[in-house]
């Protein structure tokens, strides 16, 4: 394991890796009526479901902030999240006629899944602004810090894409738990209720990373004061470590893919 | 394979698992830069494993590999190619993947459009192409991107001749530029403009080197492997059984069996036939084939051909019988025969048999026309046994 060599291999494959990423996010889109606006719709239709639930049925109380509004901001990333998984998992797995046929760094195939969920990701976050207009909320000073939010959660995320993706190629299981998975991960996460800091609960803060990086996108964009939780540095420093030890294990097994897949 | 070796090791581990084999064991070679080195053997030899290791797919449990410089593999035609995306959109895909650079890309995208001979389709989705048109925009692709050392495996099979001829070329012109190429193929016409043969067989080297010697050495091994056999094929009669056949054909020079038959010889056909039912206006014929591949548009046509004619027209005969023909002055070029027999009804309008590899004959000597082959021999028929008429 030669950390800063492996880098650079995958950094060579930095024009393929867009190459793969937008021939997936291009194939999304084909044959279909409403194109790209699919990337706001599946928020939007959650935002929508979860502000019934959530407003009418059950009251959550979200600080003063409009429901639809703290929903969809933590709808947004955790969709990215939750594509990153889902998708990435199977990534080895469903470009078997690459892995057995061409040699590139295999980082390549879940890391291209990274990036068109980014897109997604970007094109749902245009809307936060229409959204923030409407109920009349205004932006807060931390908006600018916010690109070190999301570097924390690809940290985390490109970590789980690369254990995932080589853990299902040696157990295909693995892609259907993660389907159960990803949903008990998203309501023991601050995506549609906030997560208490306090009592039985906080341990969510402190060892789930994804509670302080919704959270931080949250106080950053609506909070009037810059101020970041510690627990986001936890979560970073959990992340990190992630994608540290997920990428020496995805290297070790990495040679044996082409016969696995 | 235990969990945790699994999970922690990717399933690495020394001794052989269940359905587990050594697919190549004591195996060393080199190449050197600006070789071409083809490598042939029976399916199964361990050719395609050879490749991948070469090309990083595949890690060896023993041993080593050490590569000077980049490689590039060309072990399917348009991997990454995605159906619904237009050819444009592939082309950068696919060239990406093979390792170009998306500025080398567009610059050389005019030229591989060219190429593929496919500048009004470009814009269609490649699900719409013809399996040839994809193959050509693949095999352009790849032709273009060719690294240093380029690794291709039976990819050139695909298409039709003139595609075969322009990878030929293609390949010719690598060679005469000093690239490195490491070749598996079937095609012994490819393997002989190679500067070296490897055969393997069973995943050990039987032989390398000189390709002319090392082909012969594995042609002759797999003629061996298929014996006297051949393949049979024939229209069934009531029982079930052939209604005529050829049972058993000789090859004759000089009064012996002839295992090789040299320029200018007389060669003696003999056939045994037996009809089982009565058949009309019979015709016998044989066809040798050049088994070498050597000649790449021929491997389906025949460079010798000999047919009874009208010898037993109108006639009607049933049982045993023997024909033989007298072809003086043969002339064919170096390399195996494989014999193929025939039996047809009516004339030439009905064919109830077949037996392909019937015999094997070889030629050894060039003689003056070698190079070409003398398709019109003369044919003197005789009939030694008669089979009963009515």
């Amino acid at each position: 394991m030669q950390p800063t060599r492996d880098f650079r291999e995958v950094l060579s494959y930095r024009e393929l890796i867009f190459a793969l990423g937008m021939r997936e996010v291009r194939v999304r889109f084909k044959h279909t009526l409403l194109g790209v606006a699919w990337a706001v719709i599946m928020p939007l239709s959650l935002m929508a479901l979860f502000t019934f639930v959530f407003q009418r049925v059950a009251r959550v109380e979200t600080g003063g902030i409009p429901y639809p509004v703290f929903v969809y901001i933590g709808l947004v990333p955790w969709q990215l999240h939750a594509t990153i998984l889902n998708q990435s998992a199977r990534s080895l797995v469903d470009n078997r006629n690459l892995v057995t046929k061409v040699y590139f760094a295999r980082e390549v195939l879940p890391l291209a899944t990274v990036l068109s969920a980014l897109v997604d990701f970007c094109i749902a976050s245009l809307l936060v602004v229409v959204l923030m207009a409407v109920h009349g909320v205004s932006p807060g000073p931390g908006i600018f810090l916010l690109p070190l939010v999301v570097a924390v959660q690809l940290a985390l995320g490109i970590a789980c894409a690369l254990i995932l993706s080589g853990l299902n190629l040696l157990y295909r299981d693995v892609q259907y738990v993660l389907q159960v998975l990803v949903m008990l991960w998203m309501f023991a996460s601050s995506v549609v209720y906030p997560i208490p800091t306090t009592g039985l609960a906080s341990w969510l803060t402190w060892l789930n990373p994804m509670t302080p990086i919704l959270d931080a996108y949250r106080t950053l964009i609506l909070s009037s004061t810059i101020r970041l939780d510690p627990a986001l540095a936890v979560a970073a420093a959990i992340s990190l470590v992630l994608l540290f030890f997920g990428w020496r294990w995805f290297r070790r097994v990495e040679r044996r893919f082409g016969e696995l897949a | 394979m235990g969990l945790p070796r699994r999970l922690i090791r990717g399933g690495r581990k020394d001794g052989l698992g269940e359905y587990e084999f050594w697919a190549l064991n004591d195996l060393s070679f080199e190449v050197q830069a600006g070789e071409t080195l083809g490598v042939i053997g029976p399916n199964g030899a361990g050719k395609s494993t050879i490749l991948k290791l070469l090309f990083h797919i595949m890690s060896p449990d023993k041993g080593c590999i050490d590569i000077a410089g980049r490689v590039g593999g060309l072990i399917e035609l348009g991997a990454g190619f995605h159906p619904y995306l237009s050819g444009r959109e592939n082309v950068f895909i696919n060239g990406s993947i093979l390792g170009m650079k998306q500025r080398e890309i567009r610059k050389q995208y005019a030229s591989i459009v060219a190429f593929a001979e496919l500048a009004e389709f470009m814009d269609m989705p490649v699900k719409n192409f013809s399996s040839g048109m994809y193959a050509r925009l693949a095999f352009a692709i790849a032709a273009h991107a060719a690294p240093d050392v380029l690794i291709v495996d039976e990819v050139l099979a695909v298409g039709d001749v003139s595609f075969q001829l322009k990878c030929y070329d293609w390949l010719a012109q690598r060679r005469k530029n000093g690239k490195t190429t490491v070749i598996v193929s079937h095609d012994m016409y490819a393997m002989a403009a190679s500067s070296r043969c490897l055969y393997i067989d069973g995943g050990r080297m039987q032989s390398i080197g000189e390709p002319r010697g090392v082909i012969d050495a594995y042609l002759a091994r797999s003629r061996q492997a298929r014996g006297g056999e051949g393949r049979k094929t024939f229209v069934p009669g009531k029982d079930g059984k052939a209604r005529a056949e050829i049972t058993q054909v000789e090859m004759l020079s000089g009064g012996q069996a002839a295992e090789t038959i040299d320029p200018g010889e007389n060669l003696l056909i003999r056939f045994h036939y037996n009809a089982h039912e009565p058949i009309t206006s019979p015709m016998l014929a044989l066809s040798l084939f050049h088994a070498d591949g050597r000649f790449p548009i021929t491997t389906n046509h025949y460079l010798f051909h000999v047919y009874s004619g009208d010898l037993l027209k109108g006639q009607t005969i049933s049982g045993q019988g023997v024909l033989e023909v007298e072809v003086p002055d043969v002339h064919l070029p170096v390399g195996n025969y494989r014999a193929k027999t025939y039996f047809f009804e009516g004339h030439a309008t009905n064919l109830l048999f077949e037996h392909d590899g019937a015999a094997w004959i070889e030629v050894t000597r060039p003689g003056y026309s070698d190079g070409r082959a003398m398709i019109d021999h003369r044919q003197n028929w005789r009939v030694p046994v008669k089979a009963t008429t009515t």
